[in-house]
C-alpha cells in the first residue's frame, strides 16, 4: 500500500472543526436572507389583499387607446435615435481608448491604470444620475440622453473590447512588432483584424441594452416614450399607457431581433 | 550580421542564459538545438528585444540593439525578421496583406490606416516575395485558408519584404508534417544562400539539422555545447543535449 490515504474508509473520521465551518456557512447565508427579507418589506399578505387593485388597472387598460398610436411611434423613433447616437458616441470614444486600456498593449503602466479609473468612474455612475446631471447641463432634450448613454457606453464598451484585447494570441502582434512597426500600426494591422468580429458584435449588443436603457431614461425628461408612458401613469390614462407599452414591445423585439440577426451573420 | 556576446537572463532565480557567445553570418544558415527550457526562445527574444536581457551585447548590423529605445529601436529592429512556432499571420487578412505588413515600419502613418493605402511598389514587391516561395497563386485568400506550411512560407515571404538582413526563426517546423517542414527549410536555406541572408533556425530534428545547416550550434542549460560546421559534430554531442530533460520529467 503505497498510498495509504485511499483505502481509509469514506467518512470514517468525525471531522469537528469541518462540520463547524459548514454550519456558519448555513447560518451566515440564512441570516443574510432574514435580513433581506426584512429589509425590502416582504409582505406577501399584502400582494394577496392588494392583487384587486392591480387586476383593476389591466382592466381599466382595455381596450387600448389608439389615438395615440401615431404620437407613440414618434416617440418611439426619438428613443431609438436616442440610443443610436449614444451607442455611435459611445463606439468612437471607446475604439481611442481601448489601446490605452488594455495591459498586454498599453504605452505605458500609469496610462493603464488612468484609463482604467476613468472606465471604472463612468460605469459606477447610475444612468439616470448622469441623465439627469446632462438635463440640468444641455435643457431638458433627448441629447441629455444621448450624452449620458455616450458615457455609459465608453465604459463598458472600453472595458470589454480591452479584455477582448488581453485575451487575444499575441503572436501576430509580437510579428508585427519585431519587423519594426510603430505601435500605432501594430494596433492596426495586428490587433483590430484579429478582434473585429467581437468588437462588431459587442457594440450590436450593447445598442440593444441602450434601447431599453434609453427607454427609462426618456422618463426622466429626455424625451421619448419613456415620457410619454410616465406621464400617462401619473395621469391614469390606462388605455393610453397599454398603447404605449405595445409600441415599446414591438420596439425592443425589432432591435433584439436585429441584434440577434446581425451577430450571427458576423460570426 | 548578427551577433550576441556575454549574454545574461534569468527569470526570478532561474538563469536561462549564462553569458552566450554566438554570431550569425551573411549567407549561412544556422542551426541551434537544444531540449526544451535550455533558453533557445529566450535568446532569440531577447536578440530582437521583445524581452530584455539582463546584461551583455547585442550588434545588428553594426547597430548596438540594447541601449536603443523608441524610433531608434524600431528602425535597427527593421533589419531582423522574426519566424515563430506557430504561424503568426493574421489570419482575416490575404496571403500578399500580411506579406506586405513586412514593410510597415517603412510606411507613413497614413499610407499604413488601411491596406488599400499601401502603395502599389509595396503591393508589387509583396508579391515578388510571394512568387519567391512559390505561392504566388495564393495571394488574394485569407491566411485562415493555408496549411501549415504554406502559411510558414508567406510568414518566410514577409521577411523577404520587410527586407530583413537576418531571419531569426523559432521552431518554424514544428507544427508541420515532414514534407512541409522540408519545404520550410529548403526554402530559409535558399534564402541564406541565394539572397545572402543570414539566417538562425531553432530547431528539434537533429537529422534535419545535419541536412541543412552550414553551422550546428548546442544549447545546453543556458551555455553553448558546442558551435561548429556540421561534420565536426558528432551524434554523441548532439545526444548529449538531450539527456537532462528527461531527469527532470
Amino acid at each position: 500500500m503505497t498510498r495509504p490515504e485511499l483505502t481509509a474508509p469514506i467518512g470514517a473520521r468525525f471531522d469537528l472543526w469541518r462540520w463547524t465551518k459548514r454550519l456558519a456557512v448555513v447560518l451566515a447565508v440564512g441570516a443574510l436572507y432574514v435580513h433581506a427579507w426584512n429589509n425590502t418589506d416582504i409582505a406577501p399578505a399584502a400582494l394577496v389583499s392588494g392583487a384587486h387593485n392591480f387586476a383593476r388597472i389591466v382592466g381599466d387598460m382595455f381596450p387600448p387607446d389608439w389615438s395615440v398610436l401615431g404620437a407613440s411611434i414618434r416617440a418611439a423613433t426619438v428613443t431609438f435615435d436616442t440610443a443610436l447616437l449614444g451607442t455611435t458616441f459611445g463606439l468612437a470614444v471607446a475604439l481611442l481608448l481601448t489601446p490605452l486600456a488594455a495591459r498586454n498593449i498599453t504605452p505605458h503602466r500609469v496610462l493603464y491604470e488612468l484609463s482604467r479609473a476613468v472606465l471604472g468612474i463612468a460605469r459606477t455612475i447610475p444612468l439616470w444620475v448622469s441623465g439627469l446631471l446632462f438635463l440640468v447641463t444641455v435643457g431638458i432634450s433627448p441629447f441629455a440622453g444621448v450624452l449620458a448613454l455616450a458615457l455609459e457606453t465608453v465604459g463598458v464598451l472600453t472595458k470589454l473590447y480591452a479584455e477582448a484585447i488581453e485575451e487575444m494570441d499575441m503572436g501576430p502582434v509580437d510579428a508585427l512588432r519585431v519587423s519594426g512597426a510603430t505601435r500605432t500600426q501594430v494596433f492596426l494591422h495586428g490587433v483590430l483584424p484579429s478582434v473585429a468580429t467581437t468588437f462588431v458584435g459587442l457594440v450590436i449588443y450593447r445598442m440593444d441594452s441602450n434601447v431599453r436603457s434609453a427607454l427609462v431614461l426618456s422618463a426622466f425628461g429626455a424625451g421619448g416614450l419613456g415620457f410619454l408612458l410616465f406621464n400617462s401613469i401619473e395621469l391614469f390614462q390606462w388605455p393610453q399607457v397599454l398603447t404605449e407599452l405595445i409600441v415599446m414591445f414591438v420596439l425592443v423585439l425589432i432591435v433584439e431581433r436585429a441584434s440577434i440577426l446581425i451577430r450571427s451573420r458576423i460570426s | 550580421m548578427l551577433s550576441v556576446e556575454q549574454l545574461t537572463k534569468s527569470f526570478g532565480k532561474r538563469e536561462v542564459l549564462r553569458g552566450i557567445d554566438l554570431a550569425v553570418r551573411r549567407g549561412e544558415l544556422t542551426v541551434v538545438l537544444g531540449a526544451n527550457g535550455s533558453g533557445k526562445s529566450t535568446l532569440l527574444r531577447c536578440a530582437t528585444r521583445l524581452i530584455d536581457p539582463d546584461s551583455g551585447v547585442v550588434t545588428l548590423c553594426g547597430e548596438t540593439l540594447l541601449e536603443k529605445r523608441g524610433e531608434e529601436l524600431r528602425r535597427a529592429r527593421r533589419k531582423a525578421a522574426m519566424i515563430f512556432q506557430q504561424v503568426l499571420l493574421v489570419r482575416r487578412r490575404t496571403a500578399v496583406e500580411n506579406v506586405a505588413y513586412g514593410a510597415l515600419g517603412e510606411l507613413p502613418l497614413y499610407r499604413s490606416l488601411s491596406s488599400k493605402l499601401f502603395p502599389r511598389e509595396l503591393r508589387q514587391r509583396a508579391l515578388e516575395a510571394l512568387e519567391r516561395v512559390r505561392l504566388a497563386q495564393f495571394a488574394q485568400q485569407r491566411a485562415s485558408t493555408l496549411s501549415g506550411g504554406q502559411a510558414q512560407r508567406v510568414a518566410v515571404a514577409r521577411a523577404l519584404c520587410q527586407r530583413a538582413e537576418v531571419i531569426l526563426a523559432d521552431e518554424p517546423v514544428a507544427s508541420l508534417d515532414p514534407r512541409a517542414a522540408e519545404s520550410v527549410l529548403s526554402l530559409l536555406a535558399d534564402v541564406a544562400h541565394d539572397e545572402g541572408l543570414g539566417v538562425l533556425v531553432v530547431l528539434h530534428q537533429p537529422e534535419l539539422a545535419r541536412r541543412y545547416a552550414d553551422r550546428l550550434i548546442g544549447f545546453l542549460d543556458g551555455g553553448i555545447s558546442f558551435d561548429g560546421r556540421p561534420d565536426t559534430v558528432s551524434d554523441d554531442e548532439i545526444a548529449l543535449l538531450y539527456v537532462e530533460e528527461d531527469d527532470e520529467a
